[in-house]
C-alpha cells in the first residue's frame, strides 16, 4: 500500500500531467482553428482528454472524470467526422479546458478530495451536451460512402480504380492435384466487395503436347473493391496459401490512409515488421515468410525493410513510413530518457553553494599568489579553471526555452482579437532560445501587456488597413535571440505605428513634458512608459487603462532589461526588450569608496571620467558638463554617509539608465569583474540603493548598487531640493579637457 | 446452390453439430462413422467436399486421405481436416498424403462454412 507521503507525491505529479495535457489540448485546438481538419491535431486533442479522464479515474476524482468524459465524447464525434468544429464549438471546448484546470487547481493536496460545486459549471455541461447531441451538423468533407473512406460499408456504387485492392495470383501446378478449384476462392472473394477486374495470365502455359491437364499454369490478376483489410483479404487464401504466390497491394487512396495509421500508432518501441501489421499493411503470414526468406540469406543479411519492397508485400511508402515511426519513436524515448524534473529550489541551492564554490576558489587563488608558491599557484588555477566550468553547467540547468512562454500567447491573440473583431495572425520565431527560467517567469506579464497593447492600439481594424494598402489580416511577431550577450525579445505589430503628435499632446496635457520642450522623435515616443499615460480615444477593456507600460517597463527594470521602442509611422512598431541571460550572476565593475567595495552592473556603465577632488566640494548632487550636456552626479560617499579616502583626485563612472545618464563619484576604479548575486538577507531588504551583495576573492563583501533606484533617489532629491541644486551648478569641469580615463567604455 | 458434402467423425455429438451447421446453410451432408465407412459411402455418389476427423476407429483420418487421392474417381475432391490442437504433429503427416485444408477444433460455425465456401464454392 502506498503510504500518505507517496499518495500525495502521486498526485501532484497528476495535478502537474493534469495541466501539461490541458495546455496540450489548448495548443491542439488552436491549431484545429487554423486547420480545422488538421486530423494530427484533432487525434491529439482526443487522446489528451482522454489520458485526463483515465487518470482522474485513477484518482478517484469523480467531477473531473465526469468533466472530461463530456469534453471526450464531444471530441469522439469530431474525430469521427459526425461532427464539425465549429468556431462556436472551439470556444465551448476552450472554455471546458479552462474549467478542466480551474477544477485541478481545486484538488485538496492532503485529502486528495475534489469538491466542486456543481452549479458552477452545470452551465458548460449544458452546453457541452447540447452540443453533443442536437446541434449536429455533418461534415461536409468527409463523405462516409466513398470507396476512399476507410469505415466500413456494404457496397459501393462508385467504383475506381484508384479505390480498388489490386490481387496479384500465381497459382502452382500440382493446387488442382490437392483438390482446390481456384474458381471457389475468386467466388468467396467475391463476397468481400465487388471484382472489378480479373485479367488471366496465361504466360506459364506450356506448349499443348507438354501440358500436363492435371496441372494448373493460370496467374490472375484482380482488381477488388472492397472496405476489407489486408488481412481479410489473405484469409480468403488461407487454404491455397502454400500453393501460390500472392501479393495484395493497398488501393492508392488507401495507402494514405495506411501511412497515417502508421504514424498514429502507439509509440511503443517496435520492429519495422510490427509496425506494418499493426498498421494493417503487412500480414503476419506475410511477414513469416519475409523473415525466413531474410534468415535463408544469412550470409549477406539484408534488412526486412528491403525485403517486404522486394517481395512486393509492401509498397516502399509503407516501409519508409514505418522507418520514419520507429526513428520518431526511438528519439522521443531518448529524449525522455535524458529529462529530469528537478523542483526549482534544488538548482537555486546547487547554484547559491556553486557561488561559494567560486568564492573561496578565488580565495585560495589569492593566498597562494601571496605566498609566491609555484605549484600552488598553479594547482588554484586549475581548480579555479573547474570551478568556472562548473558553474556555467549549473547555470545552464535553470536555462529553458521561450517557446512555451510564446505559445501562449496563441490564446491571449486569438481571444482578444475576437474580442475587437480584429483578424489577426501571431507569428513565433526564436522559440528554441534558452532564458533563465526566472526571467521567463517575470517576463509572462509584460509581453501580455505588449501583446495586448499592440492589438488594441497597434493593429487597425481591417478595413483601415485595406484602405493603407495592406492585407486585412493584421500580423504580430514574436521573437527571441541572442545578441552580444543579452536576449533580445521582440514584440513587433505591422499596424499604424506610433502617433508621436498625439503621445507628444497628451503628455503635455498630463503635465510630463513641458509644452515648449524639444523633444526627439524617440523621446517622445519613450513618453508612453511614464506612469499614467494612456492615449487611447477609448478606453477599452483590454488597455488603455494607462496602466500598462509604466508596469511594463518597472518589471523590465527589475530583470535589469532594457526596453526600446521602434516605431515606423504606418509600417508598424517594434518593441525591443534586452535582457541578461541570467539573473544569478552578473558581470560588474568594481569600484571602492575608502575600505567599501561595491559593484555596478557593467551594462549600465557608460564610461569613466576623472576630476579634480575641490570641483564638487563634498557636497553629495550636482551637475557636471559632459561634452556640453549637464550631467547630473551623485557622490555614493556623501549618499552613503562613508568616509572617503583623502585623495587629490576623483573617479566619475557614467551610469545609464534607459535614457538618462548620471555620474557616480567614487574613490577608486578596479575594473570588470564576473560574479554570482547573493540577495540581501530580510534584514536589508528596504534598503535603497542597493540590489544585492557578493563576496570577492578576498573574502570582501561587496554591496552591489541597484541604479535604476539610484536614479530615481536623485531625481526625487533634485526636484525637492532645488536650492541644493544652484549650490552645486557652479562646479563643473570640462570633461574633454581633464583627459576619459580608458579604463572601461562598455556601451550600452 | 447446395453441395453434397461428406463428414466423417467418429463422434455423433461432433457429426451432429457439423451437419447442422451444413444443412443449415442449404447443404447436402452425407454422414459417415470412421475412415472405412467413408469410403463405402463414396461410392457412386457425387461429393463436393469431404469434412473429416483425424483420429478414428478402423481407417483414421490420414489413411482415408490416402485412399481417396489413389481413387482416380475421387483424387480431386479437397478434402478438409478437424484436428485439435494437440494434433499439430498429424497435420505434417496429413498434407504430406493430400490433406491440404485444416480446420483447427473448436471452431466457429461460421468458419466451417466459410471453409466450404473457399474450398467447393
Amino acid at each position: 500500500m502506498l503510504n500518505d507521503q507517496q499518495w500525495s507525491q502521486l498526485l501532484l505529479s497528476f495535478v502537474e500531467e493534469a495541466h501539461d495535457l490541458a495546455k496540450q489540448a489548448e495548443e491542439y485546438l488552436l491549431q484545429l482553428e487554423q486547420t480545422p481538419t488538421d486530423e494530427d491535431a484533432i487525434n491529439g486533442l482526443f487522446r489528451a482528454m482522454h489520458t485526463l479522464k483515465g487518470s482522474a479515474g485513477l484518482f478517484s476524482l469523480t467531477p473531473l472524470v465526469n468533466f472530461t468524459h463530456h469534453l471526450e465524447s464531444l471530441l469522439m464525434k469530431v474525430r469521427e467526422g459526425q461532427q464539425a468544429l465549429t468556431p462556436v464549438l472551439l470556444d465551448l471546448l476552450l472554455r471546458g479546458l479552462d474549467e478542466v484546470n480551474a477544477m485541478v487547481e481545486l484538488i485538496d493536496a492532503d485529502s486528495g478530495e475534489l469538491v466542486v460545486d456543481e452549479a458552477r459549471h452545470a452551465g458548460l455541461i449544458a452546453a457541452l451536451t447540447s452540443h453533443d447531441d442536437s446541434h449536429l451538423i455533418p461534415l461536409t468533407t468527409i463523405e462516409p460512402d466513398t470507396c476512399k473512406s476507410f469505415g466500413r460499408l456494404d457496397k459501393c456504387a462508385s467504383c475506381d480504380q484508384e479505390a480498388a485492392w489490386h490481387i496479384s495470383l500465381r497459382l502452382q501446378p500440382e493446387i488442382l492435384g490437392n483438390g482446390f478449384d481456384p474458381a471457389s476462392f475468386l467466388r468467396y472473394l467475391s463476397r468481400l466487395g465487388d471484382i472489378l477486374q480479373l485479367e488471366l495470365i496465361d504466360d506459364a502455359l506450356p506448349a499443348l503436347a507438354e501440358m500436363d491437364p492435371e496441372s494448373c499454369y493460370l496467374g490472375m490478376e484482380i482488381d477488388l473493391c472492397t472496405t476489407a483489410g489486408k488481412a481479410e483479404i489473405e484469409d480468403v487464401f488461407e487454404f491455397i496459401r502454400d500453393f501460390c504466390t500472392l501479393r495484395i497491394l493497398p488501393p492508392n487512396a488507401a495507402l494514405d490512409d495506411y501511412l497515417r495509421l502508421i504514424h498514429e500508432l502507439p509509440e511503443t518501441d517496435q520492429k519495422i515488421g510490427r509496425i506494418l501489421v499493426a498498421s494493417g499493411l503487412l500480414t503476419e503470414l506475410e511477414l513469416d515468410q519475409a523473415l525466413r526468406l531474410q534468415a535463408a540469406d544469412a550470409q549477406q543479411p539484408r534488412p526486412l525493410g528491403s525485403v517486404l519492397v522486394e517481395q512486393g508485400m509492401v509498397p516502399a511508402q509503407g516501409v519508409n513510413a514505418a522507418l520514419a515511426k520507429q526513428q520518431t519513436v526511438r528519439e522521443k524515448r531518448n529524449q525522455e530518457n535524458s529529462q529530469i524534473r528537478v523542483a526549482a529550489h534544488k538548482l537555486d541551492e546547487l547554484i547559491n553553494l556553486v557561488g561559494e564554490l567560486v568564492i573561496s576558489a578565488a580565495g585560495a587563488q589569492l593566498r597562494a599568489q601571496l605566498k609566491g608558491d609555484a605549484a600552488c599557484i598553479e594547482s588554484t588555477q586549475t581548480v579555479n579553471l573547474h570551478v568556472e566550468q562548473i558553474r556555467e553547467a549549473a547555470l545552464k540547468l535553470r536555462m529553458i526555452e521561450i517557446g512555451d512562454t510564446f505559445n501562449r500567447f496563441h490564446r491571449v491573440v486569438r481571444d482578444v482579437s475576437q474580442q475587437l473583431g480584429k483578424d489577426i495572425r501571431l507569428e513565433i520565431q526564436g522559440a528554441d532560445t534558452e532564458l533563465d527560467k526566472a526571467v521567463i517567469d517575470r517576463l509572462a506579464d509584460p509581453l501580455t501587456h505588449l501583446v495586448r497593447n499592440a492589438i488594441d492600439h497597434g493593429i487597425e481594424p481591417a478595413d483601415q488597413r485595406l484602405a493603407a494598402g495592406k492585407s486585412a489580416e493584421g500580423h504580430l511577431r514574436l521573437d527571441a535571440y541572442h545578441e552580444s550577450g543579452m536576449i533580445v525579445i521582440e514584440v513587433a505589430d505591422d499596424g499604424h505605428g506610433l502617433n508621436t503628435r498625439r503621445i507628444r499632446e497628451k503628455a503635455v496635457a498630463r503635465g510630463l513634458i513641458d509644452a515648449q520642450a524639444n523633444l526627439s522623435d524617440h523621446d517622445v515616443q519613450m513618453l508612453i512608459f511614464a506612469a499614467g499615460f494612456s492615449t487611447a480615444d477609448n478606453v477599452s477593456d483590454l488597455s488603455g487603462r494607462g496602466v500598462g507600460m509604466d508596469v511594463v517597463r518597472s518589471a523590465i527594470d527589475a530583470l535589469r532589461g532594457t526596453i526600446e521602442i521602434d516605431s515606423r509611422p504606418g509600417e508598424g512598431c517594434t518593441f525591443r526588450i534586452r535582457l541578461p541571460l541570467t539573473l544569478a550572476i552578473i558581470d560588474g565593475f568594481l569600484i571602492s569608496l575608502g575600505d567599501d567595495y561595491f559593484v555596478i552592473p557593467l551594462d549600465m556603465v557608460t564610461e569613466c571620467l576623472e576630476l579634480e577632488a575641490d570641483q564638487l566640494d563634498g557636497a553629495a548632487y550636482g551637475y557636471l558638463d559632459l561634452r556640453g550636456r549637464p550631467l547630473p552626479c551623485l557622490s555614493l560617499a556623501a549618499h552613503f554617509k562613508l568616509r572617503e579616502a583623502p585623495s587629490k583626485r576623483r573617479n566619475i563612472i557614467v551610469v545609464s539608465h534607459g535614457r538618462q545618464q548620471a555620474g557616480l563619484i567614487v574613490d577608486h576604479l578596479h575594473g570588470e569583474l564576473q560574479t554570482v548575486i547573493k540577495p540581501l538577507g530580510q534584514l536589508f531588504q528596504h534598503l535603497q540603493g542597493i540590489g544585492g551583495s557578493t563576496i570577492l576573492g578576498s573574502g570582501q563583501v561587496a554591496l552591489i548598487l541597484d541604479i535604476p533606484s539610484l536614479f530615481r533617489h536623485l531625481h526625487t532629491h533634485v526636484e525637492a531640493s532645488p536650492a541644493d541644486l544652484r549650490t552645486s551648478q557652479p562646479r563643473q569641469i570640462a570633461a574633454g579637457q581633464q583627459g576619459e580615463t580608458p579604463c572601461n567604455s562598455s556601451a550600452t | 446452390m447446395g453441395k453434397t458434402i461428406l463428414i466423417v467423425d467418429d463422434s455423433q455429438s461432433m457429426r451432429q453439430l457439423v451437419k447442422m451447421t451444413l444443412t443449415g446453410a442449404g447443404h447436402q451432408v452425407i454422414e459417415a462413422v470412421d475412415g472405412r465407412d467413408a469410403l463405402t459411402k463414396l461410392t457412386g455418389q457425387k461429393i463436393n467436399l469431404i469434412i473429416s476427423d483425424v483420429n478414428m476407429p478402423n481407417l483414421d483420418g490420414i489413411g482415408l486421405v490416402k485412399a481417396v487421392k489413389a481413387n482416380p474417381a475421387y483424387r480431386f475432391t479437397p478434402i478438409c481436416m478437424l484436428t485439435t490442437e494437440s494434433e499439430q504433429g498429424k497435420k505434417a503427416e496429413g498434407q504430406a498424403a493430400g490433406a491440404k485444408a485444416w480446420i483447427v477444433k473448436p471452431f466457429q460455425p461460421q468458419q466451417l462454412l466459410s471453409a466450404v465456401e473457399k474450398l467447393a464454392g
